[in-house]
């Protein structure tokens, strides 16, 4: 099962993530303006909430991995050694 | 007996010179530095001249001249492991937006017609000058390069940290997060349904420049400045270049990732926000316009949107 970790402190409180997510895992803390996991278990790993977010705040792990064929490769692997 | 420091030779190619001046700015840290590592060769630093045998080399700026390529050459021999240092170096950054325009322009508009300089006499500097390229290229299509540290400039935490890690032989702590995650403002929804220029108006301090309407890159940037710039006032103009995922993902670009961002936060359509950054793509592409990484792009389209706006 994928598991959706928000790093509160990056969290912006702009609620993208919360009207893209298409099974409604995320909520809103008024409270606190911040994204809050609420149906954990509902996320199907499609990673919208993380590509939507402004401050890379949602990151997923334990998800199966989709080979994306159409990326930049050379990129690919220059990305690992940014400094 | 101590262990022996690591040597470090240092070298600027074309460039405004920030880089070395970044590498001053580790302030009092300069002393934890200079415990482990001993400075060879550096433009700024050092009278040394060669290129003395070294295990880190750290190039700034992007390569424009024969001097350029022959001394990353030199650099690259000498050196076990190279950093291409700044936004210049890994992306081409400020000088590569001159892929806009040819040589000759560029020569034309600096010594011959130039309205704030006399250029009376007519002359191109062609003596003692090294022959200049078409176009610029970023250094990792001149020599190979063994790791990146983009920034204009890098902030000292980062240099510090990437020097430590490695004479350490540890990870960096650097991530991969944007300015956003860095930058105190609140996103909001607004009814703002029309694009600001930054003359335009005096922007709240406490909200998001996009809820306002204006356009930031903040989103679409690498953090490695700790965002001073939206902090204080100045929208983000992408100086680190672009996050990652735009490099990797065809399918997205800064221009479509901010339009999504924006019109979610207000009434203003995506397309709208597409327009106006293709309308400037001169200054909203610039840092990273010259790295096959953006100019490669099938959806990058510079000499349209140049023409579009410049035709009229």
């Amino acid at each position: 099962m994928a598991e959706v970790l928000i790093k509160k402190e990056a969290c912006r409180g702009c609620q993208i993530c919360v009207e893209v997510c298409p099974t409604e895992v995320l909520a809103f803390d008024e409270a606190e303006q911040k994204a809050v996991v609420k149906n954990a278990t509902d996320c199907i790993a499609c990673l919208s909430c993380t590509y939507i977010c402004p401050s890379t705040a949602i990151s997923q792990q334990d998800f199966h991995s989709v080979k994306n064929f159409y990326r930049d490769l050379d990129f690919s692997v220059k990305a690992k050694r940014y400094l | 007996m101590s262990e022996p420091k690591i040597k470090l030779n240092t070298e600027w190619l074309s460039v405004c010179g920030g880089c070395h001046v970044a590498l001053v700015d580790l302030h009092e840290k300069i002393v934890d530095v200079m415990k482990v590592i001993e400075i060879q060769r550096s433009p700024l630093l050092t009278d040394e001249k060669g290129y003395p045998p070294a295990q880190i080399g750290l190039i700034t700026g992007s390569v424009r001249t024969d001097h350029d390529r022959e001394v990353a050459k030199a650099m690259r021999a000498s050196c076990d492991k190279i950093i291409a240092f700044g936004t210049c170096a890994v992306y081409g950054g400020i000088p590569g937006a001159a892929l806009a325009h040819t040589a000759e322009d560029i020569l034309d508009r600096v010594y011959l017609n130039n309205p704030s300089t006399d250029s009376s006499k007519g002359v191109v500097p062609n003596r003692l000058v090294p022959k200049m390229d078409a176009k610029i290229t970023p250094l990792d299509e001149v020599i190979d390069v063994d790791l990146y540290l983009p920034g204009c400039p890098p902030h000292a935490a980062f240099i510090f940290d990437a020097l430590m890690s490695l004479t350490k032989d540890r990870d960096p702590r650097a991530k991969e997060e944007s300015i956003c995650a860095k930058c105190n403002r609140l996103m909001k929804k607004t009814d703002v349904s029309q694009i600001k220029s930054v003359m335009d108006g005096m922007p709240d301090e406490d909200t998001c420049f996009l809820s306002q309407g204006y356009i930031c890159l903040g989103s679409v940037t690498l953090n490695r400045c700790a965002a001073p710039c939206p902090q204080n006032g100045v929208v983000c103009t992408g100086c680190a270049g672009p996050m990652p995922q735009i490099l990797t993902e065809p399918n997205r670009d800064i221009r479509t990732e901010v339009a999504a961002r924006m019109s979610a936060l207000t009434n203003i359509p995506p397309m709208d926000v597409v327009n106006e950054i293709e309308k400037s793509a001169k200054s909203y592409y610039a840092y990273a316009m010259a790295s096959g990484m953006v100019r490669n792009k099938p959806t990058f389209l510079i000499e349209k949107w140049i023409e579009q706006v410049e035709k009229v």
